[in-house]
């Protein structure tokens, strides 16, 4: 469903992403982890095709993010780490807009964006301006937003940042189920226990190469290790970081 | 067209979800795009009204004045026109001269203004990346930009330009085909200039991304250099028969360049001169130039010529855009910004010494101003922009003749490029003075903790902007004296100008400091808009009574004074009022000096006063 082949994106002279290989299939919920600036939301931005890569191929659903990009849109759900919400449209203006942009039938927009407020919670608030929202409840309208198409695949870009306890395990619900029905999720975060908790597979990339990719298992068995995926990363990592501060 | 299902999503026969969306036809996501903007409009409209209704009042009242005053101004040239050129033709001339040359000039700006406000729409802005990761056609996302684009940048155009055309209408007594044209006339003009400058925007930003400043800048310099050519080919005149036939005639040919058949203004002011005149009228060499039943037809002419021009940009914009802009877009995000050093170190250690008398905590507060201010070319290009142009003006003035009937003008005229000086100081201190409080208010968790006297913090940028307001403005208001040769005459009137100034940079520098101080907007991370908010206003409000009140004392007595005495050009005091203090004498020169002192020490104190106390009440 989600396919990288040799991609690199280039900022200038700097590789922020080099010759990534990655496969999600259909209905796995793949983790992305890295320390900052290690290239996670370089390959978010190229996957939901706000940047081309400079060298290599993506493909959302068989279709290639440059040369299909609206086809890849259309079957993708994007959930940015900094949510975009027009300040003057209420939530469920900004629902019903969402709706509109990916061409569902009135009568099918109209069932779910009932069906997002009740999963998400946002009845109270739904009819109110999102210029009045805190941040939490417009990671929430978000959410709601990138599944009321119900994409073959959902991006999410560190998804528990401002959520409240109630919200990340209402979150982290729904991303198992989305992805029991078939969606693949791909998550970029830094909570290491939420990716220990809910990810079939996780991936580390480090000043944009891939360290590792597997399950948490793999990654203890590598390691040899029983320690817990924020231990393993902090190792996994350290003898990467040492590396690139002696280079400079 | 792909189906959905009621709760689990489907699959196809490889196990692929099948989405519940399709693509959207060009059409409906037109109409989804101005449903949304409709919608936004209308809200903010709601909003404004409910929340922020003296702004609102205020911004309408503020137009309308304008509106007006330009309406009668215009009125009164163009009765001027046509009672002071009797030769038909040549008034028809002139009358075509001034639209030709007008529309150019506004041609010229929106190119300007629309492709750096689409280069700012498109490339910086939130919301493209949030569509850009939606199904929408990149082609609508650029017009959805590019109408805001329009809007943006030709509403100065709606408020100048449809004064004198409506007041031209009346003067001329237009038919009533005149006035219907005018919306569609003004609204295909206005799309050329605007998307010759987002071609323009697009084709740089795709072909030379990691030059696309060097080259605006480049082209902002060229057009600079053309503007200051024309403009001195115009002005350099030194003809003293102001207004006599020669003059006009001489005008007239140095204008000449604003009358290519290749360009839209041209269209644009013939056609709406052919639509308001539908009797015939003949030019200086004689010859019909609008026949009575020609001239609507002639006028439909040019405004299908405006049409079909506007629409093929419209498709070229589109194509471009479909072509192009996500690999620009794309491409602009690889450039990373070369990293900065903090340069200009000996300016800090500079600013610290000439600051060396005031507290130390308020002399850091002002060097961290001035660093923030240099670091920051939104700040330091429009302050450096708006008084160039201050600048070039004041040093054209003396083209103006002023040695015959328009001598009686120079006190008075000086007093006016003051106000200039001080509307202009005030749209900066509301600007950026303004905000800098709230903008504060956001760091508070630094200030509010540490050990620092709140008052520091006020009289810091109190003392900054002083200090940074008033050695331009001075030099500004002295050059306009030089030019306008008081500064040989009299230097008491000199003196008196820089006390005015002082008196405003110290005064608006106030208001702005203790106004923003008492009315913080601490949730607002944008300047912008703080200085756009209800605070930003009432600032600019006070900020113009204040220039109003200080311009008007300063300058009734000494105009008088002036023209009786000092400048000995022939008037007697005795026509004036008598008695020490009358206008006319040198009293009253005194008492509104005075009372000017006194209405600045007001503006300073009483502002700053409440703003010192509503900081030291801030919570955070």
């Amino acid at each position: 469903m989600i396919e990288l082949n040799s991609v690199s994106r280039n900022y200038g002279k700097k590789v922020a992403v080099d010759g990534l290989d990655l496969q999600i299939p259909a209905g796995e919920l793949f983790a992305f982890l890295g320390p900052n600036g290690a290239g996670k939301t370089t390959s978010i931005k190229m996957m939901v095709g706000l940047l081309q890569p400079t060298q290599g191929r993506i493909e959302i659903c068989g279709y290639d993010v440059v040369r299909d990009s609206r086809e890849a849109n259309l079957r993708t759900g994007y959930v940015p780490d900094e949510p975009y919400l027009y300040d003057k449209l209420t939530g469920r203006e900004f629902l019903q807009f969402m709706a509109e942009i990916y061409g569902m039938e009135s009568a099918d927009g109209a069932n779910g964006i009932e069906k997002q407020i009740d999963q998400f919670g946002l009845s109270d608030f739904i009819d109110q301006m999102a210029e009045s929202y805190s941040h939490g409840m417009k990671q929430r309208l978000v959410f709601a937003s990138a599944l009321l198409h119900r994409p073959c695949v959902l991006i999410v870009d560190e998804p528990m940042v401002g959520l409240d306890p109630r919200s990340m395990r209402l979150v982290k619900d729904i991303l198992r189920e989305e992805t029991r029905q078939g969606t693949t999720v791909f998550m970029s975060t830094h909570t290491l226990a939420v990716a220990e908790e809910i990810a079939d597979r996780i991936g580390v990339i480090t000043n944009g190469h891939l360290l590792f990719l597997g399950t948490v298992a793999d990654l203890r068995a590598r390691m040899s290790s029983d320690e817990s995926l924020e231990q393993l990363f902090l190792a996994l990592t350290e003898e990467e970081v040492g590396d690139a501060v002696g280079q400079r | 067209m792909l189906s959905a299902s009621d709760s689990a999503p489907a699959n196809n026969s490889d196990g692929a979800q099948i989405v519940s969306g399709q693509l959207t036809s060009t059409g409906l996501e037109a109409r989804l795009f101005w449903r949304l903007r409709a919608a936004v409009l209308r809200a903010m409209s709601e909003g404004a009204l409910r929340n922020a209704r003296v702004q609102v009042i205020s911004v309408v009242l503020a137009s309308v004045i304008l509106w007006v005053g330009l309406f009668l101004l215009f009125c009164q040239g163009f009765l001027f026109i046509q009672s002071g050129i009797a030769h038909e033709g040549l008034r028809a001339q002139m009358i075509q001269v001034i639209f030709n040359v007008f529309f150019l000039a506004l041609s010229v700006m929106l190119v300007f203004s629309s492709a750096i406000i689409l280069y700012g729409g498109l490339y910086r802005s939130e919301e493209v990346a949030f569509l850009l990761s939606t199904p929408t056609r990149c082609a609508r996302i650029v017009l959805h930009k590019f109408h805001e684009t329009v809007f943006f940048s030709c509403w100065g155009f709606v408020l100048l330009g449809s004064p004198m055309l409506i007041s031209y209408g009346i003067v001329a007594t237009a038919p009533w085909y005149y006035y219907a044209l005018l919306i569609p006339f003004v609204i295909s003009f206005v799309l050329i200039p605007a998307g010759i400058g987002a071609i323009f925007c697009l084709l740089v930003v795709r072909l030379l991304p990691k030059l696309r400043t060097h080259m605006l800048a480049l082209l902002g310099v060229a057009a600079l250099i053309v503007g200051v050519a024309l403009g001195w080919r115009v002005l350099a005149y030194e003809n003293r028969d102001m207004m006599a036939m020669t003059w006009f005639q001489d005008v007239l040919a140095r204008l000449e360049f604003s009358e290519q058949r290749m360009l839209p203004s041209w269209w644009l002011s013939s056609g709406l001169l052919e639509a308001a005149h539908p009797v015939a009228s003949v030019n200086a060499t004689g010859t019909q130039i609008w026949g009575e039943r020609q001239s609507w037809r002639d006028s439909l002419m040019f405004l299908a010529l405006l049409m079909s021009n506007a629409l093929l940009l419209m498709v070229i914009i589109e194509l471009l855009a479909a072509r192009t802009f996500r690999a620009s877009y794309s491409g602009i995000r690889g450039i990373v910004p070369a990293r900065r050093k903090a340069g200009l170190g000996w300016l800090d250690r500079a600013t610290l010494f000439i600051c060396s008398p005031f507290p130390q905590m308020i002399r850091h507060f002002i060097v961290k101003d001035l660093r923030l201010f240099r670091r920051d070319p939104v700040q330091w290009s429009q302050f450096v922009i708006f008084f160039g142009l201050l600048m070039l003006y004041f040093f054209n003035v003396r083209r103006f003749d002023y040695a015959g009937a328009m001598q009686k003008w120079v006190t008075i005229i000086s007093f006016l490029n003051l106000a200039v000086v001080g509307l202009i100081l005030s749209t900066f201190t509301t600007r950026f003075i303004f905000p800098m409080i709230s903008m504060e208010g956001r760091r508070f968790w630094i200030l509010g903790t540490a050990p620092i006297n709140r008052d520091a913090i006020l009289w810091g940028k109190f003392c900054f902007a002083c200090a940074g307001s008033l050695p331009p403005c001075a030099l500004l208001v002295f050059i306009s004296d030089m030019m306008l040769r008081i500064v040989s005459r009299s230097v008491a009137v000199v003196i008196i100008h820089q006390v005015g100034c002082a008196v405003l940079c110290v005064g608006l520098s106030a208001l702005a400091v203790g106004l923003g101080a008492r009315m913080p907007n601490l949730r607002e991370p944008s300047p912008s808009k703080i200085a756009a908010g209800f605070g930003g206003t009432l600032n600019l409000v006070f900020s113009s009574l204040f220039i109003i009140g200080v311009v008007l004392l300063l300058a009734v007595p000494t105009v008088f004074w002036a023209e009786a005495d000092s400048l000995r050009i022939g008037q007697s005091p005795s026509r004036f009022f008598g008695g020490v203090i009358g206008l006319g004498t040198g009293g009253s020169v005194l008492l509104g000096l005075g009372l000017t002192l006194i209405l600045g020490a007001c503006a300073t104190i009483i502002p700053f006063r409440i703003g010192l106390l509503a900081f030291r009440r801030l919570e955070n």
